[in-house]
């Protein structure tokens, strides 16, 4: 896998409502096989890795699960990662991912949608799976993990960073995620044809 | 795997496993249960299962259970993945095909994992996969049993 060092933040501690700025940094690598990237935060004590979601990864999912074509269609419009979330601390951690913003070039910072929003979607269309999408908050214990899938309404190969937060010990804790891109359409890298 | 403090009942459930068979919660009383919530297409539930077959196999004739409940697939699924794992499971593989005992016990993703003590409360808990036949989680089982 190639490896590359994106700029590391080095903020001070904002000290508003006792939010604190995480010193954390963002290691990008991608695939040299399918040029798919997956971003993995650094010196975090909730460690985030994305991995970008081809749309076609997302009909086959979905598909497979039995959901409506049309459902299908609107989830492979969104920006999917494949998201994998660590409790590094040495003690409990909680998350909400309604806090998490996408900051886009132009400035503006998108909310994700998050599972409990999709759910209220998919139930109201008749699906009662209820896996595969990040849990939208928990409390993660000293050693927990967990992975699934963060959404944002984001065109296809759009460039943002993430913003996302965690509380540990009463205080609030920000990241950012730089240099992140949805997958594009097609693979960047076409399979190989014998 | 965390303490749940305090710790609090284990709810019962009546599941089928994959021949039919209904299994509840409570024909476990007086056992540790080891409850693990799973599904075929999760990586980290597939990597963990062959540890819980480990520990079972090493547990033998104790008063130890393990039981793991796959959510929201059907039996010929299951089978065919379970047929493919080395070692395959020996224990019970319950069919939660509503997903209501998840959310009975509160699972937010999977794999979710409970240690029931011998009295049916919940002692331990571990979100995210993990190799259950470590020392450090046998040491726990063993300190349930022996209460």
């Amino acid at each position: 896998m190639h490896e590359m060092k994106i700029s590391a933040l080095c903020s001070l501690p904002v000290l508003l409502a006792a939010a604190v700025t995480a010193l954390a940094g963002t290691v990008q690598n991608t695939n040299p096989s399918n040029g798919l990237s997956n971003w993995q935060s650094e010196n975090t004590r909730f460690s985030l890795q994305l991995l970008q979601l081809m749309p076609d990864n997302v009909r086959a999912v979905y598909s497979n699960k039995g959901f409506p074509p049309a459902l299908v269609e609107e989830m492979a419009g969104y920006c999917m990662f494949g998201s994998v979330i660590r409790n590094l601390a040495d003690e409990p951690i909680s998350y909400d991912v309604a806090d998490w913003r996408a900051i886009t070039a132009d400035g503006v910072r998108h909310p994700l949608r998050t599972k409990t929003e999709w759910l209220k979607i998919w139930q109201g269309q008749g699906v009662d799976f209820g896996w595969s999408i990040l849990p939208a908050a928990q409390t993660l214990e000293v050693g927990d993990w967990g992975q699934g899938f963060t959404t944002v309404k984001l065109p296809h190969g759009t460039r943002f960073d993430l913003d996302y937060s965690w509380r540990q010990h009463g205080k609030t804790f920000h990241a950012i995620l730089e240099g992140l891109q949805c997958a594009p359409e097609q693979l960047p890298i076409p399979p190989h044809k014998p | 795997m965390a303490p749940v403090k305090p710790p609090r009942p284990a709810p019962d459930f009546s599941l089928p496993d994959m021949d039919g068979k209904v299994h509840k919660r409570s024909d476990y009383s007086g056992k540790v249960v080891l409850l693990n919530f799973w599904a075929t297409w999760c990586p980290p539930c597939r990597r963990e299962l062959p540890s819980m077959e480990r520990l079972h196999l090493n547990l033998k004739g104790k008063p130890f259970q393990v039981l793991a409940c796959d959510q929201q697939e059907d039996g010929d699924t299951v089978f065919a993945f379970t047929g493919q794992l080395d070692p395959a499971p020996t224990f019970p593989v319950l069919l939660d095909r509503k997903s209501a005992v998840s959310k009975a016990y509160g699972v937010p993703g999977l794999p979710t994992t409970f240690l029931i003590d011998k009295t049916g409360q919940i002692a331990y808990r571990a979100v995210g996969g993990r190799e259950f036949d470590h020392p450090a989680i046998r040491a726990l089982i063993d300190e349930l049993m022996a209460a």
